[in-house]
């Protein structure tokens, strides 16, 4: 079976809001042995938490992973009120509607399930690398809680941030660290090593109609929804994007960890306005050491696009493949 | 009884309030979280361990909890160099804190109150860390929450740090923001009460001398740290400013309040500023009682009478938990 983990698979926590990009993300992450998915932490975001939660449990039974367990996750930000997103239609998945979960939450909460993994992984040196597709508040509500979980966090791969982009939901701030940014500050000063996948670097990754009928073609039962979720995502606004389509922004998370060779990243130290309305959320990257602190991220400055999008058919083709088998 | 969890980072004064609460048997004590405040957070738990081994109740769950603010760099109290009690004021004790984190303690007890139907007072004496971390966690933690009867913030005594705000609330401005905009009920009671209250030596005497135990270390406690200033307040002696959050829920004709929307400044030079507008000036729905006036007489009679009761114990002469 696909979903089984290889032996030196790396443990991984996906923290998320889904969202349609964060289910693109997770079904290719379902059946990448590569990944050791030690559990789903859904968060308020795009939507309102009691939907993100019901949205990565139906995405666990649609990709076949009800085995892997999903923690229901903070239901505001740490300070602001909840903003919500744009552009995944009023359930977080589009026009799509999946079957009602027969799988339910675990009782434990995301945040106290990250402080009791994290210090596991502390204690036993195998650390967990975060994949956060959506507000950071889980990890730093965690993070000011127990400070000692940082010692189990191998990296935290994000996607959020617009460092020389503008952004998507203001004109400085890109939606998940405007969403929390006082949670965007916790993790950025908390010494964790960063990957920051930001709209500099998803912005280069469009998924244009074309590649959605290759997708649709290629992945078997999954063809279907796929279709219909990715033709959602379809911004449609030539003069913003230089194309049609939409940009892949949470995927590039999983592609990250599992093709990293289609990346180019540069070193930097990272921080978030939190005080100014007009700024709120703004990311600024300290790329010349200007600040006098030390770097503390690894910011994709150039992603191999159409490398991306292969990555992506392949890996998706495997529920084809499942079926099949 | 009311049911209370003390959510706390002792300092002398949340010994006051400590010590006050386990002698009133109008509140049921379920617990003490304790934050980093006015001491490191190592310090504040093992003052609260020192505090609860002398009042002999000594199966009571102390949890440690935040030990860093929300947001804001790190700031301890104008008397943080007292650390850790020194064992000439409070006794060596060997009672420990839970494994629990008070966060989940909070988040734990909280949701069950909800659940049930009957929800739990807290009293917030310190900067509130650790209630904000347990509002963002589940919506249940706010619906098992009575209300908070907070010591925090002023709106017209400078404060003692910065003129312009009062400790608990600059030490963790944000989390005291989450907690004003949380909906749940909230008794405010700022500096302007708390300094309307002044204790002096007369009154340490009374509680080393009748107080048992627990009394002689309250009274050492205040001699050791004297808050008497003049020139602040116009007359000897000096304010106690946790231990009316109890005296509040003890005693609330003790007590005159405002309904007022109370904000936090969040920004800038002026972090932790606190208003209090009484008038609606803002057209935004109250959200807090706010303590204006104490009555000073009743309320030094009630924190010695109770501190007193450690000393009748002692003696025999009562039985814990007895009505006084």
């Amino acid at each position: 079976m696909q979903g089984v983990p290889l032996m030196t698979a790396i443990p991984v926590i996906i923290d998320c809001d889904p969202g349609i990009d964060d289910a693109l993300a997770l079904l290719a992450a379902f059946v990448s042995p590569e990944l050791r998915i030690l559990g789903i932490t859904p968060v308020s975001g795009n939507q309102p938490l009691d939907t993100t939660v019901r949205n990565a449990l139906q995405i666990c039974e649609l990709g076949g992973r009800t085995d892997v367990p999903v923690y229901a996750g903070c239901h505001r930000p740490m300070v602001r009120e909840p903003i919500r997103g744009h552009f995944h239609g009023s359930t977080g998945l589009g026009k799509t509607v999946l079957p009602t979960p027969t799988k339910s939450a675990e009782s434990r909460l995301a945040v106290d399930f990250l402080i009791d993994a994290l210090s596991a992984a502390a204690a036993s040196g195998e650390r967990i690398t975060l994949c956060c597709l959506g507000p950071l508040t889980n990890l730093a509500v965690a993070l000011r809680t127990n400070p000692a979980i940082a010692a189990g966090v191998e990296r935290v791969v994000m996607m959020g941030g617009a460092y020389r982009e503008p952004g998507n939901r203001t004109m400085t701030s890109e939606f998940n660290v405007l969403a929390d940014p006082h949670a965007a500050h916790v993790v950025f000063s908390s010494g964790l090593p960063i990957v920051a996948l930001a709209l500099d670097a998803t912005h280069q990754v469009m998924l244009k109609p074309e590649h959605v009928a290759r997708f649709a073609a290629a992945s078997g039962r999954m063809s279907h929804v796929l279709g219909e979720l990715m033709a959602f995502w379809d911004r449609n606004d030539v003069a913003r994007y230089g194309s049609r389509g939409g940009p892949l922004h949470d995927p590039l998370v999983v592609a990250f960890l599992l093709a990293p060779q289609l990346f180019e990243t540069r070193r930097a130290r990272l921080f978030v306005e939190h005080e100014s309305e007009l700024c709120m959320g703004q990311t600024i990257a300290d790329w010349f050491g200007k600040s006098g602190l030390t770097p503390n991220a690894d910011v994709v400055t150039r992603v191999d696009a159409e490398g991306v999008i292969a990555f992506f058919l392949e890996r998706l083709s495997r529920y084809a493949e499942r079926a099949v088998a | 009884m009311i049911r209370v969890i003390i959510d706390a980072d002792p300092g002398v004064d949340d010994a006051a309030a400590i010590l006050l609460a386990l002698a009133s048997p109008e509140v049921d004590v379920l617990g003490l979280s304790i934050v980093s405040g006015n001491v490191p957070l190592t310090d504040a738990v093992a003052n609260a361990c020192k505090v609860v081994g002398v009042s002999g109740r000594r199966n009571l769950p102390i949890h440690a909890g935040a030990s860093a603010p929300l947001i804001r760099d790190q700031i301890f109290g104008k008397y943080a160099a007292i650390g850790t009690f020194a064992d000439a004021l409070v006794p060596p004790t060997d009672v420990v804190p839970e494994v629990e984190h008070a966060v989940r303690f909070l988040v734990r007890t909280l949701r069950a109150a909800a659940s049930a139907g009957d929800p739990i007072t807290i009293c917030a004496i310190g900067p509130m860390t650790n209630l904000a971390l347990a509002l963002v966690h589940h919506p249940e933690v706010a619906q098992g929450i009575a209300r908070i009867v907070t010591m925090g913030g002023t709106f017209r005594t400078p404060g003692h740090r910065v003129p312009w705000a009062e400790f608990n609330v600059l030490a963790d401005p944000h989390a005291a923001d989450v907690v004003y905009r949380s909906g749940v009920p909230i008794v405010a009671i700022p500096l302007d009460l708390t300094t309307q209250a002044l204790f002096t030596h007369e009154h340490f005497t009374s509680f080393r001398e009748r107080g048992g135990a627990a009394g002689a270390a309250l009274g050492h406690l205040f001699t050791a740290f004297d808050r008497s200033d003049v020139a602040r307040y116009g007359r000897p002696g000096g304010p106690i400013h946790d231990a009316a959050t109890l005296a509040w829920l003890i005693r609330p004709e003790l007590f005159e309040s405002r309904a007022a929307t109370v904000g936090v400044q969040l920004t800038g030079e002026m972090l932790g500023a606190t208003y209090a507008d009484y008038d609606g000036v803002l057209h935004r729905a109250s959200n807090a009682q706010v303590a204006t006036r104490i009555d000073e007489a009743g309320f030094i009679t009630l924190l010695t009478e109770r501190i007193a009761f450690y000393g009748d114990r002692a003696a025999g002469s009562l039985a814990p938990g007895v009505p006084i």
